[in-house]
């Protein structure tokens, strides 16, 4: 097993003018895990999400992704490098039918451009084809496979929630970063979620999550790091997070 | 979609036979000129409703299309034939430099950077008379013959645009099915879910907006080896709003849209020759109203009524219809 | 007349010339405070103006103070019901929906000018008459001076409106935050539609003051507005005081260049600064995002 972190940050700093989202954050996640990052609301998850995948600039400094500096890319350069992530106010491309989604979740392993496909070259249809019959697998990995030709506008809350999870796999990312993949999601339905992160992780994807749910987040995650006002406040195993003073501050001084 | 190359079949034999039904030359006068005008609005169709940009600039690459080719012929004894790469490769370098820093702009301000250029472009061809003619206009422009094979009549030159007109919409098709259609698709749907999932987003809309252009100069060079004069009057701001009317009434993301957008608005005026004065009016009208009560565009809006119609017969008694 | 003092009378016909595109600009402002949108048909409003008032004092021999006044009343009118049956109805559309409808809009309102007035220019007397006034070795134009001075009047007369009246500071509030504003019972839909009236009363005063010295007639419309909306995206949309910074330094630019370069291309000097506004600083000299609205 490789002992550099698959994702680090060193000094991670973003101001939105007066306001610190984050504040010279150190973190890492090891290859292999579950790794989840928690924080009361409004702790600068979603920005740290947002930098790490290159949606915003950072202020200050530096990202590293398997050990190679990922700081200021262009979100799509970053995806190619193996990373992506889901959006917690959900991205699907609504007026793309389920398949199709996955399909551009498949858009890094193919290479058909405007040329090759004009003018269907035999090799782009050989592609097509089997862009379809992988996306046709994604989709069975995380049984929607009923889903595929409908609109993806159309699919209840809690299976877009799950086709933006299997868009994200189609790339073959090393690291899936997922923003509240629980939210809105009942009961069962985080259930099956979990039990999908789990496979997802067996698979050999690296998994970094930001929840609230903290059933799900104690239930499967193999690290957590709590994040509060920007500045990172505890980072271990469950068990000794949970039971951390600075955490539970964190939390109950909320309310 | 269905098969859209049954429909592509169905269509080309449409084209093939269409003359046959028509009994005037003027009549197919207007034909060609629709012919003409739907290849531009496909190509704005894929940059518009597939990618979701907007262009209100775009009679100037229809313009540029016509006059490099034009002032070749006319000016430098070129013929036709070989004027068209260079129509092709000079617009395309230019909607390339003039799309790089453009398609970074969103909404609004893409609209009016689209619409400046094209502002631009326009006071270039009257200004630079030596080059263009000024607004007297460019004569004496070849007309186009291919091996030998002079185009020098109404009804061959209709099958000259139906053939190019054909070979743009197959184009359109085949990449609007493939991976590249899906990306442009996907752009338009979001553009920072597309960039997480490694679609260059910058390079992708600079592309199709190229691609817009193109399509618009070979409908360019096709308008200037027609009529063999050009005068700027038609290609300013008014026509770029009359394109966009087309793709957007037509109906934005459907291949066949934009030709039913040109066809509509080519062949508008006509019925309203009586009324010409009116032609503005009822036009700006036009545009109001089917904003307001279809705004899918008239293609999808008609599709949209059929289904309800069908839907009601199917639930039987007891549906509001 | 000597280099200075033709530099000098271009600058003069660039403050007036600006002062219009800050008018106009004021307009866009207005109306895309309150609803986002880019009313296209703002230069029609301008045009409407002035044959407005040719009409009141041709036909209804009225004194130019009430022919104006009804044209501006007329114009307000438009621009109110404009809102009412082509706007409100598609408050959520896509924005390319709304541009369409607002370019339509335009082209609409031309066609009707073109009918009721067919397509000759009309002029209008020069409020003060036509002698010109010497100025450091140029001269001035008494009808530049009541451009320049209505302008004033009415950026100011604005100023007051948005930040001392109870209306003004409730279109504000509305425009910042609608949902805030509701909270706190400000009709919002109320408040739209006074900025389309206030929108056509500017650009109906600006077509009327201009139209002694360049004319009216149905198509001046369309370059106007244009022009208008640069000065806006130059001094930063939906800002103040952006506009009339951007109105009066494209007017100037405008009239330098045309002067001293070349006068065919002069409309090409008002795109040209757009574009590169737009390429460099989209949010314009004074904006700064969403910060300074109207």
């Amino acid at each position: 097993m490789d002992a550099a972190p698959l994702l680090r940050t060193e000094g991670l700093s973003r101001y939105f003018g007066g306001v610190k989202a984050l504040s010279e954050l150190t973190f890492a996640v090891r290859k292999g895990f579950i790794q989840a990052v928690i924080g009361p609301n409004g702790a600068g998850k979603t920005t740290l999400f947002n930098v790490i995948s290159g949606v915003f600039p950072q202020t200050s400094g530096k990202v590293f992704f398997q050990e190679e500096e990922i700081t200021g890319l262009p979100t799509h350069v970053i995806a190619r490098r193996g990373l992506t992530r889901t959006f917690q106010n959900l991205r699907l491309f609504s007026e793309m039918t389920v398949l199709e989604n996955i399909m551009v979740g498949m858009h890094l392993q193919s290479r058909g451009g405007f040329l090759a496909s004009a003018f269907r070259l035999p090799w782009v249809l050989r592609e097509e084809k089997r862009i379809r019959e992988e996306s046709l697998g994604w989709l069975d990995f995380v049984e929607m496979t009923q889903y595929a030709n409908i609109p993806a506008a159309s699919l209840p809350f809690g299976k877009q929630r799950i086709l933006e999870l299997a868009r994200g796999l189609a790339l073959k990312p090393s690291l899936l970063m997922l923003d509240e993949p629980a939210a809105g999601l009942n009961i069962r339905e985080t259930e099956e979620l979990a039990a999908l992160i789990l496979r997802i992780r067996d698979n050999g994807i690296t998994v970094l999550l930001v929840e609230h749910d903290m059933d799900l987040v104690m239930g499967i995650s193999d690290h957590v790091t709590v994040v509060d006002q920007g500045i990172k406040i505890a980072d271990g195993d469950p068990e000794t997070v949970r039971n951390d003073e600075r955490v539970l501050k964190a939390y109950l001084g909320e309310e | 979609m269905g098969t859209p190359y049954g429909g592509f079949g169905v269509f080309a034999l449409f084209l093939l036979f269409l003359p046959l039904a028509v009994t005037n030359d003027y009549y197919l006068n207007i034909l060609i000129f629709i012919g003409i005008h739907s290849i531009i609005a496909m190509g704005l169709d894929l940059l518009m409703g597939y990618t979701g940009q907007i262009s209100l600039g775009h009679a100037a690459f229809f313009g540029l299309g016509g006059y490099i080719s034009g002032i070749l012929t006319a000016k430098w004894g070129w013929t036709a034939l070989a004027g068209l790469p260079f129509a092709i490769l000079g617009v395309g370098l230019i909607a390339w430099i003039i799309g790089v820093p453009t398609l970074k702009l969103h909404g609004h301000y893409l609209a009016m950077a689209t619409l400046g250029f094209g502002m631009i472009v326009f006071i270039f061809f009257n200004e630079l008379v030596p080059l263009t003619g000024g607004p007297s206009g460019l004569t004496g422009i070849e007309g186009v013959s291919v091996l030998g094979f002079a185009f020098d009549s109404d009804l061959k030159y209709y099958y000259l645009v139906a053939s190019a007109l054909l070979l743009s919409l197959l184009l359109s098709i085949n990449i609007v099915r493939s991976r590249v259609g899906r990306a442009l698709r996907a752009i338009h749907g979001s553009e920072v879910a597309s960039s997480v999932l490694g679609v260059n987003v910058a390079r992708f809309k600079v592309a199709i907006f190229v691609l817009s252009a193109v399509y618009a100069a070979l409908a360019g060079w096709l308008y200037a080896h027609y009529i063999t004069f050009l005068s700027p009057s038609s290609f300013g701001f008014l026509f770029s709003v009359k394109l966009v009317t087309m793709v957007v009434i037509g109906s934005l993301g459907s291949i066949w849209g934009g030709i039913f957008g040109a066809a509509l608005l080519t062949s508008l005026p006509e019925f309203l020759f009586v009324f010409e004065k009116y032609e503005t009016t009822v036009f700006g009208l036009i545009l109001i109203l089917v904003m307001i009560f279809m705004p899918r565009g008239l293609l999808r809006g008609i599709e949209d009524m059929v289904l309800r119609v069908l839907e009601s017969r199917v639930k039987g008694e007891g549906s509001k219809g | 007349m000597s280099l200075d003092q033709q530099i000098l009378q271009y600058l003069i016909t660039g403050v007036t010339v600006g002062s219009i595109y800050a008018l106009i600009g004021m307009g866009f402002n207005i109306i895309y405070n309150s609803t986002e949108i880019i009313n296209f048909a703002q230069g029609e409003f301008v045009m409407l103006g002035g044959l407005f008032t040719v009409t009141g004092i041709r036909v209804l021999h009225l004194p130019l103070p009430f022919a104006a006044l009804m044209a501006v009343m007329a114009v307000a009118l438009i621009a109110i019901l404009f809102d009412v049956v082509a706007i409100r109805p598609l408050k959520d559309a896509s924005s390319i929906t709304l541009i369409i409808i607002t370019i339509g809009a335009s082209i609409f309102l031309r066609g009707i000018a073109s009918i009721l007035w067919g397509k000759e220019p009309y002029p209008i007397p020069a409020f003060s008459g036509e002698d010109p006034i010497p100025f450091f070795g140029a001269v001035i134009q008494p009808q530049s001076l009541w451009v320049m001075g209505i302008t004033v009047l009415i950026v100011l007369g604005l100023r007051q409106f948005f930040n001392r009246t109870i209306i003004g500071k409730a279109m504000l509030a509305s425009a910042f935050q609608p949902k805030a504003a509701r909270l706190v019972g400000i009709d919002t839909r109320f408040m739209t539609l006074i900025s389309f009236g206030l929108s056509g009363f500017v650009g109906a005063a600006a077509g009327i003051v201009i139209a002694p010295i360049s004319m009216a007639q149905y198509d001046i419309g369309i370059m106007i507005g244009l022009k208008g909306f640069c000065a806006a995206i130059i001094g930063g949309l939906g800002n103040f005081w952006g506009v009339v910074l951007g109105g009066v330094a494209l007017g100037v630019l405008e009239s330098l260049g045309a002067g001293l370069i070349s006068s065919g291309y002069k409309d090409a000097i008002a795109f040209g600064i757009l574009l590169i506004m737009l390429f460099f600083r989209p949010q314009g000299i004074l904006g700064k995002g969403k910060g300074d609205r109207v």
